[in-house]
């Protein structure tokens, strides 16, 4: 089975996200990392519960996937989406990513606490966002070009005035959107720098194994059958782009015959739908996962 | 949603209307009537947003070769600029075919 | 007295290493467990490989089994491949086992290719049409060991190749008369061959694979998904090329815009009074989409590169058509089909992703190196060529004694591509990506001087007529619509070059824009080409989606 196993950030959460997951396993987390999982809207204004909400909803699911007895070849984490990668290809062990992922909410709530963000250019390519950027970013008001999500979807992450000034420009130089996004730090930029550091020394303890299949890097949007890179990816993806087209892109070379959306939102449908076309996806956000694994062992199979 | 709304010099009056085009994603339908006005007048509505330029473009070359005076009403769902050139085209050749 | 040379040293380390893994080969034949012993004897550090790596037809048991030696025995190779396919392929560079790649196509690993080139993973030697690769085989990079694919093989070691010969044979003379070793992974070993494709005496050791090698359908191109624009262009094309030039033979690129024209020939073409006129003689895939013009009686002749997927039991029935043995099963042969385009087509039609202001294409883009291929070798003009035909020659100068004819290279594309981008713009992406890739030229598919024809869905550009190169841009932005360099098109130009004859729109042609529907394709969908098989294509699972 050649299936690609797709792991959202935040952004599609949403109250009581958490009802169906295992009972047991949400008991042993919360046992853990000695905190209750709310799942209320109030509660994932909190980066603790949130961060650690939609990772325990996605290590679920892989439970279950593994469960019925199916696999990743390729797996592709975005920003937070990371580590259940990392976790569903075999890198991270299930307890030392909820202890990681605690970790780093609290070092992300602390970080900037005001006047910090990120904003979305639609319709320019990266080059022309990163001719805008430079116009606008000074030491004492940063802005940086930062995910790339699709070919002509560049994001913005830095000082909201900033911010606002490249989304002011993109518009006058032909962007077909550009705008604010509801996200309170300058995630995926150098800003994030100090954030990774402490993050890559919490982590120092943790082993992780080789990816038993092909992991996708945030941070170089790369392929990866090593260590080194998921560790990397692991700890410091927050200080650099989710090079996320790159990543599809490559994963386009492997030639994959299903993808696997994980929950929480479908935030990739356009990228997939002009990288993959119209092949055979499941989305763990609208489906269950036994009538996933039924679907994705029929196509195996090439029955229709 | 967006509406947009153009004007054009233009010196060849249709005599009939004429109706080109689907409702469906990647297309768009154009609906042209005769006019007693001395400009053709567009009413455009669109699903994707932001592609006034892109419009005005399709519409400067369309009128430069076929100055068709008429009103129209287009709806678009996405079409490229290819495919609205040829839902145009295509309800410029329906009226020469009967005249 | 100085010392005689040696003058067998190839032989003789030839003979060396297969005597030094004589207990592992019997006779010819290995046993599949030992593939990877087999590989780690008798490929030396720095060797130069060939690995097939075909356009369709993947060695796929030797490239996994080599992708798992170990490199403390086996690194540095020098890899030469037509087409980097597969994960493998590059996988080795990555783990020390290959360092240095020249090739001509890496469509299907285009990304990693780029990715690889710019980490300095991938150390390329230099990117190819298929037939420099195949003609270097020969000069300067001749193989030490080639792997390649067969369908069949027989106790004394003859292959069948079968209908995806492809370049098996080129590659495997190379290796067998310069003492090279040629392995072979083998789908079944049989006591007697259909035909023989290559004899025994040319292989070395045979090694039954565990699985068949994989097999691409790529030429196949679904006609549900043919869009009206691609049938306006292809109507358009058939009246203002194919008819005007009268066009005797022709490849056509693989792509939807032919796949289109292929489907208009028994009810677009027939209409025009075509069928009997035009395009008796192919060289072309066994693509499903010409069955319709086949079984209409269009086609005398179709020689092909590979064979394709499900068309096998329909080839077989047509045999006054296809290159088919006595067996009744077709051979292909990439080599010969190249040479074929290069020097016996009166035109090639394709496709690309971007035309530059000037007139170059290029199908390389930012991030994703797909290489050349055929389309170059296809795409040219060959001045080499002597002999007249009525299309070549109706390219001819008027104004010059010593001057010949030409052969018509049709770019057809639309305006804007799928990703919502112009097609046509003032400078090409290649040009970026010569830098990235550390490449010695920009990486162009189809030069400006090269193209003759130029179809978009607002006409066509007869650039072939154009005097100056002032003159050849303002046809282009003429039919390039409202991309940057449509944009700069004045009317009063246009006018004059349509009066000229250099630039046609549809109504110049007398093509109807209002005919081109889907109803117009002789076959609208898969199930209808099956029946005009008389239900003998068998389209891969892929493909079906009515059973």
């Amino acid at each position: 089975m050649n299936s690609l196993w797709i792991f959202p950030g935040q952004g599609g959460q949403n109250a009581g996200m958490l009802q169906n997951v295992d009972k047991t396993l949400r008991g042993h987390v919360e046992d853990l990392l000695g905190l209750k999982l709310l799942d209320t809207d109030s509660a994932y204004q909190d980066s603790v519960q949130l961060q650690v909400g939609i990772e325990l909803l996605q290590v679920a699911q892989v439970n279950a996937m593994q469960a019925a007895g199916l696999k990743p070849h390729l797996v592709a984490g975005h920003s937070l989406g990371v580590f259940a990668a990392a976790y569903a290809i075999g890198s991270l062990a299930q307890d030392d990513l909820f202890r990681v992922v605690k970790r780093r909410a609290e070092l992300m709530q602390g970080a900037y606490p005001q006047g910090y963000g990120m904003g979305v250019v639609v319709g320019l390519s990266r080059a022309e966002v990163e001719a805008l950027v430079a116009q606008v970013n000074r030491p004492e008001h940063p802005v940086y070009a930062s995910n790339q999500n699709a070919e002509d979807q560049t994001a913005l992450s830095g000082e909201l005035a900033a911010i606002d000034q490249v989304v002011t420009l993109a518009k006058a130089n032909g962007a077909v959107l550009a705008r604010r996004l509801k996200v309170p730090v300058p995630s995926h930029s150098p800003l994030m720098a100090k954030v990774g550091t402490q993050l890559a020394a919490a982590m120092a303890d943790v082993t992780l194994q080789k990816p038993a299949g092909i992991y996708l890097t945030n941070y170089s949007g790369r392929a990866v059958r090593q260590v080194a890179p998921v560790r990397e990816d692991l700890s410091n993806n927050l200080a650099h782009p989710v090079y996320f087209e790159a990543m599809m892109g490559v994963a386009h070379d492997y030639e994959p015959d299903s993808i696997v959306n994980f929950s929480p939102g479908r935030p990739f449908r356009k990228v997939l739908g002009q990288k993959f076309g119209d092949l055979h996806q499941v989305n763990l956000d609208q489906m269950s996962v036994s009538d996933a694994a039924f679907l994705l062992t029929k196509w195996e199979r090439g029955t229709y | 949603m967006e509406k947009m709304h153009f004007n054009y010099a233009a010196t060849q009056p249709i005599e009939r209307p004429v109706h080109i085009g689907v409702v469906a994603s990647g297309d768009l339908e154009v609906i042209m009537k005769p006019t007693d006005k001395k400009e053709s007048e567009l009413n455009i509505v669109t699903g994707s947003d932001g592609f006034k330029e892109v419009w005005q473009n399709v519409l400067n070359r369309f009128f430069d070769r076929y100055p068709l005076l008429a009103d129209f009403e287009i709806n678009d769902f996405g079409a490229t600029p290819g495919v609205v050139n040829l839902r145009l085209t295509q309800a410029m050749e329906a009226l020469k075919d009967e005249q | 007295m100085s010392e005689e040379r040696d003058w067998a040293t190839h032989r003789e380390a030839k003979a060396n290493k297969l005597s030094a893994m004589s207990s592992t080969i019997d006779g010819k034949f290995a046993k599949t467990s030992d593939a990877k012993a087999i590989l780690e004897g008798l490929i030396a550090p720095g060797d130069k490989v060939v690995l097939e790596g075909d356009n369709q037809k993947q060695a796929t048991f030797l490239s996994k089994t080599l992708a798992s030696v170990d490199p403390a025995k086996v690194h540095d190779l020098h890899m030469i491949m037509s087409s980097i396919s597969r994960p493998e392929h590059l996988d080795i560079f990555e783990d020390g086992i290959a360092s240095k790649m020249d090739f001509s196509f890496a469509g299907p690993q285009s990304t990693r290719v780029s990715q690889m080139i710019a980490d300095g993973t991938l150390k390329v030697g230099d990117i190819h049409t298929y037939l420099e690769l195949y003609a270097r085989l020969y000069i300067d990079l001749i193989p030490n060991v080639v792997l390649v694919a067969a369908d069949k093989v027989d106790r004394d070691g003859n292959l069948y190749t079968g209908y995806n010969t492809e370049e098996t044979p080129v590659i495997v003379e190379s290796a067998a008369f310069h003492d090279g070793i040629v392995i072979v992974q083998a789908n079944e070993v049989v006591d007697k061959l259909p035909r023989v494709d290559i004899p025994a005496d040319w292989v070395d050791v045979i090694i039954p694979a565990d699985e068949p090698y994989q097999l691409e359908p790529l030429f196949t191109r679904d006609p549900q998904n043919i869009t009206e624009l691609q049938i306006l262009m292809a109507m358009m094309a058939i009246r203002g090329i194919y008819e005007k030039h009268n066009v005797q033979s022709v490849n056509h690129g693989v792509g939807f815009n032919t796949a289109a024209i292929e489907l208009l020939l028994p009810t677009y073409g027939e209409q025009l009074g075509l069928k009997g006129k035009i395009v008796p003689n192919w060289e072309v895939n066994p693509t499903p989409t010409l069955i319709p013009a086949i079984e209409s009686g269009w086609v005398q002749s179709i020689h092909s590169f590979g064979g394709e997927v499900g068309m096998e039991k329909y080839i077989a029935a047509r045999p006054d058509v296809f290159f088919v043995g006595k067996d009744g099963t077709m051979r292909s042969n990439r080599a010969f089909g190249q040479m074929a385009g290069q020097y016996a087509l009166d035109m090639f039609v394709g496709s690309t992703l971007q035309i530059d202001q000037y007139g170059n294409s290029s199908t390389v883009t930012n991030g994703r190196l797909s290489g050349f291929g055929g389309a170059p070798n296809m795409g040219s003009n060959p001045t080499g060529r002597r002999h007249s035909t009525p299309a070549w020659q109706s390219l001819r100068p008027d104004n010059d004694p010593l001057g010949k004819g030409q052969k018509l290279v049709v770019q057809m594309v639309e305006t804007f591509g799928s990703n919502k981008r112009p097609v046509f713009v003032d400078s090409l992406d290649a040009v970026e990506v010569r830098k990235e890739a550390k490449l010695q030229n920009v990486p162009i598919m189809i030069y400006s001087e090269d193209t003759t024809h130029i179809v978009t869905e607002e006409g066509i550009a007869y650039l072939y007529k154009t005097s100056s190169m002032a003159e050849r841009q303002a046809a282009i932005e003429a039919i390039a619509g409202v991309t940057p360099v449509g944009l700069r098109s004045d009317p009063a130009v246009v006018k004059d070059l349509r009066a000229r004859g250099i630039v046609a729109f549809p109504e110049d042609l007398g093509v109807n824009r209002n005919q081109a529907t889907r109803s117009l394709l002789a076959a609208q969908n898969m199930e209808d080409l099956v029946k005009w098989s008389k239900g003998l294509y068998n389209p891969p699972a892929k493909f079906r989606s009515w059973s």
